[in-house]
């Protein structure tokens, strides 16, 4: 005990590196550091941003390609927006830029909660921060890269939103210094309370600007159905917009000056897990795949999580598996919210005169609102061990796996069948069973979309290659950009072109009978036609009057 | 780790054989000839690209037998455990389990075999207990809550049976694959070098469990670079790939 309580103090630590034979050298500077492990990337590069680009000649062409695409979406859309000439249809969409601001800062506190923001790698954290360096002088510069990223981010959004509404220069402005000078704010904020070891505040503003974006949402909605009016004018608009950009401005200053002393504060636990989330997700990245980027999300909430109270399931075979999927909903009712706010969307749309959209649309957003509930179907789905546990065949797996989440569509399909079938004075309506139709049939495209985006197949990277101008690709890495969308894609395009809604329906049902299958899978043909053909046989044995010969164990 | 021997076999709710006698139903499987055939392979060969890892492997596997493939690393253990459930397809050869061409997607063979190779998932929001209780009602089994708990307390998980299990430390996560083996019905068991992982003692567990499986009438086929496991069952042995160099 006496060495417990020895009340030696310990040694001081120097800040000096020793060489190899144990003499002192010189005190470290975080400089100098930095700047060699810069040596060391830029150094290992075998060719620079001009060779690189003149290299990827293709991904360059795609880049001017996309671009000229957006720059013709957008004078359409100005286009489209000096036909909305009636005052509600104006309210409705000069409240739109509002919405997604909302959306857009909601969208940096979730993705700075997540990160940290300030990270570091693993490899940074273990070579770095054990050394006796100045964290915050090491650090300093993801700090400022943080909230550089959500600047220009906000920026590119709530410019082209602005853009796509139809608004002035001056407005698109506007509309894109609050969402990027808010965004960048909120970064700086995020960035001050990591500091401080607290996730509370960050969490409640949180709250507030996604309930602000939702409740601007439910505001277009009203203002275009005519349901109360709103007498907000572009001037005012913009006036609120610059008075938004000033106060994230002012807030960038202030929380990024505490966001820089408080950074030797924060632990490396807390900047590696940023760091390792973000290496992950570039993998996934890297193979399209982004189901394995929710997965990784899904499985860092889980470890985070920790802990659940056990819960009894409820009943045998297959409705054990179904039950299973209830228990969650009231376990993680989150998505809840999500999928009760898509609601709102094909109301939105058909207020804001995209009627022949509103399918493809509303059914792309229930897509990504419905994949939080397959979370039995994923992983079940993605590897075969789980599955190969369970006594069904997959087909049936995957049946069990999607009723509930089909429920939540039916019940989407539902609430939202209003919207198609018109809202207001000013658009036109459709016949009540003509827009339960389409309604249906959106809720069926976001349903079978989103069974798509979560149990299609990840690229085979042990499958031959296949030569691109982007270089070797294994087949199928391509798709998975598309996935989930190819489907929505299919069923909802005879409604975009004016077609009958039981075309819709039925290219969903056969979509979704294809997917529950998992694959066409040859064994198990080969297996079918063996077991018709002994049957034939026996059939033909029996009708002659022999006996039949039992050739199989069972 | 608890007695293996204190462990029901499970039986499904649907398919609970009438007893007979008093007797409890696992005995009367056990009463079955203990040599049926319930695994064959046959010409089993697995390429990939140029390369060969199998060729023209055979096996014959009895109930209440135990066959374990031993070998250098990359000999081909786990390739030939893949393709003979399923999960890879064998380039040439056949797999038959109780007469029945493997099917990884058939429900009859996945109701009769049960394994521990390297892709089993676990769901990320299920607690330890509520995956084995998932698989024990999947399964049919009406005994389902007592049977869970007997198992959980024989690998050894009940302080972590509300743990989510992305934060069981890898020794636990083994456990837990295990235990999905041992929460369902089976006439056939094929394990992955089942040892991984585990400490001495478990191993020691691990090998009476299987031991009584055997007694049970149950086929087991795994991959193993233990030699006490081997020995404790009285393997088969089945060498795989000539000597390194």
């Amino acid at each position: 005990m006496s060495e417990l309580t020895d009340p030696t103090p310990a040694p001081e630590h120097q800040h000096v590196v020793l060489s190899a034979d144990g003499l002192p050298q010189h005190l470290v500077d975080e400089k100098q550091l930095l700047l060699l492990m810069e040596d060391w990337r830029k150094g290992r590069a075998t060719r620079n941003l001009r060779q690189a680009i003149s290299d990827a000649y293709v991904a360059a062409f795609t880049f001017v390609m996309l671009a000229a695409m957006l720059i013709s979406v957008i004078i359409k859309a100005q286009g489209i927006a000096s036909e909305c000439a009636s005052g509600t249809c104006q309210a409705a969409r000069g409240l739109l830029p509002w919405s997604a601001l909302a959306a857009a800062l909601a969208f940096t506190l979730a993705a700075s909660r997540m990160f940290g923001p300030v990270l570091a790698s693993a490899a940074e954290g273990f070579w770095l921060m054990d050394a006796p360096i100045s964290r915050a002088k090491v650090l300093v510069r993801r700090l400022w890269l943080a909230i550089g990223a959500a600047l220009g981010m906000g920026l590119a959004v709530g410019a082209l939103v602005a853009a796509l509404t139809g608004s002035s220069p001056l407005a698109i402005v506007g509309w894109a210094l609050a969402a990027g000078l808010g965004a960048a704010g909120l970064t700086a904020f995020a960035a001050a309370e990591q500091g401080a070891e607290r996730t509370l505040a960050v969490q409640i503003v949180q709250w507030i600007v996604s309930l602000a974006g939702l409740a601007t949402l439910m505001m277009v909605v009203g203002t275009a159905a005519g349901w109360f009016t709103l007498s907000v004018t572009d001037q005012l608009g913009e006036e609120l917009a610059f008075a938004v950009a000033g106060f994230g401005l002012v807030l960038m200053i202030g929380a990024g000056v505490i966001a820089r002393s408080r950074l030797n504060r924060i632990r490396r636990a807390r900047l590696t897990s940023g760091g390792s989330l973000v290496s992950g997700m570039q993998g996934a990245m890297f193979a399209l795949d982004f189901g394995l980027v929710r997965d990784i999300l899904v499985e860092r909430d889980a470890v985070n999580r920790g802990h659940v109270r056990p819960t009894r399931g409820v009943g045998y075979g297959l409705r054990a598996l179904v039950m299973r999927d209830v228990q969650r909903l009231w376990r993680f009712p989150k998505p809840f919210f999500l999928l009760a706010a898509s609601v709102i969307v094909p109301y939105a749309i058909q207020a804001l005169g995209l009627r022949a959209l509103n399918p493809s649309i509303s059914a792309l957003v229930l897509m990504g609102a419905l994949i939080p509930f397959f979370a039995s179907l994923r992983v079940l789905s993605r590897t075969g061990g789980l599955a190969r546990c369970l006594p069904f065949s997959t087909a049936q797996i995957r049946t069990a796996a999607s009723i509930v989440p089909g429920v939540l569509a039916l019940v989407w399909a539902i609430a939202a069948a209003p919207a198609f079938i018109g809202i207001g004075s000013s658009t036109p309506h459709r016949a009540p069973i003509e827009g339960t139709l389409f309604s249906i049939a959106a809720g069926l495209a976001g349903f079978v979309g989103a069974v798509r985006w979560v149990s299609a197949k990840s690229a085979d990277y042990s499958s031959p290659m296949i030569s691109t101008g982007f270089g070797a690709m294994p087949p199928g890495l391509m798709f998975n950009l598309i996935r989930g969308f190819d489907m929505v894609a299919l069923i909802t395009f005879p409604l975009v072109l004016g077609w009958s809604p039981w075309l819709s329906l039925t290219f969903g049902s056969v979509a979704f009978a294809i997917l529950r299958m998992g694959k066409l899978n040859s064994d198990e043909l080969q297996a079918m036609q063996e077991e018709q053909k002994k049957l034939v046989e026996e059939q033909k044995a029996a009708a002659r009057g022999d006996k039949i010969k039992v050739t199989r164990g069972r | 780790m608890a007695n293996a021997n204190k462990i029901r076999r499970p039986v499904p709710k649907q398919a609970r054989p009438v007893q007979d006698e008093g007797r409890p139903a696992a005995r009367q499987e056990t009463r079955r000839p203990a040599r049926d055939v319930v695994l064959s392979v046959s010409h089993l060969t697995k390429k990939y690209g140029p390369n060969v890892i199998v060729e023209d492997f055979n096996l014959q596997v009895h109930a209440g037998e135990a066959v374990a493939l031993t070998g250098r690393n990359g000999a081909g253990k786990s390739t030939v455990l893949r393709c003979i459930v399923g999960a890879d397809r064998p380039t040439e050869g056949t797999v038959e389990v109780l007469g029945t061409r493997m099917n990884e997607t058939n429900a009859d063979i996945r109701r009769t075999v049960a394994t521990v190779i390297d892709d089993l998932d676990f769901f990320p929001d299920l607690s330890v207990v509520e995956h084995l209780d998932l698989l024990a009602r999947a399964h049919g089994l009406d005994e389902a809550d007592a049977l869970v708990d007997e198992v959980l307390e024989e690998v050894q998980l009940v302080p972590q049976s509300g743990q989510l299990p992305g934060t069981l430390s890898s020794g636990q996560r083994r456990r837990l694959a295990l235990a999905t083996a041992f929460v369902r019905p089976r006439k056939l068991l094929i394990l992955d070098e089942p040892e991984q992982r585990l400490d001495t003692e478990g191993i020691a567990w691990l090998g009476r469990r299987l031991r009584s499986e055997l007694d049970e009438g149950l086929a087991i086929v795994m991959a193993s670079h233990e030699p006490s496991l081997v020995e404790a069952l009285g393997c088969r042995i089945v060498e795989l790939g000539g000597p390194r160099g």
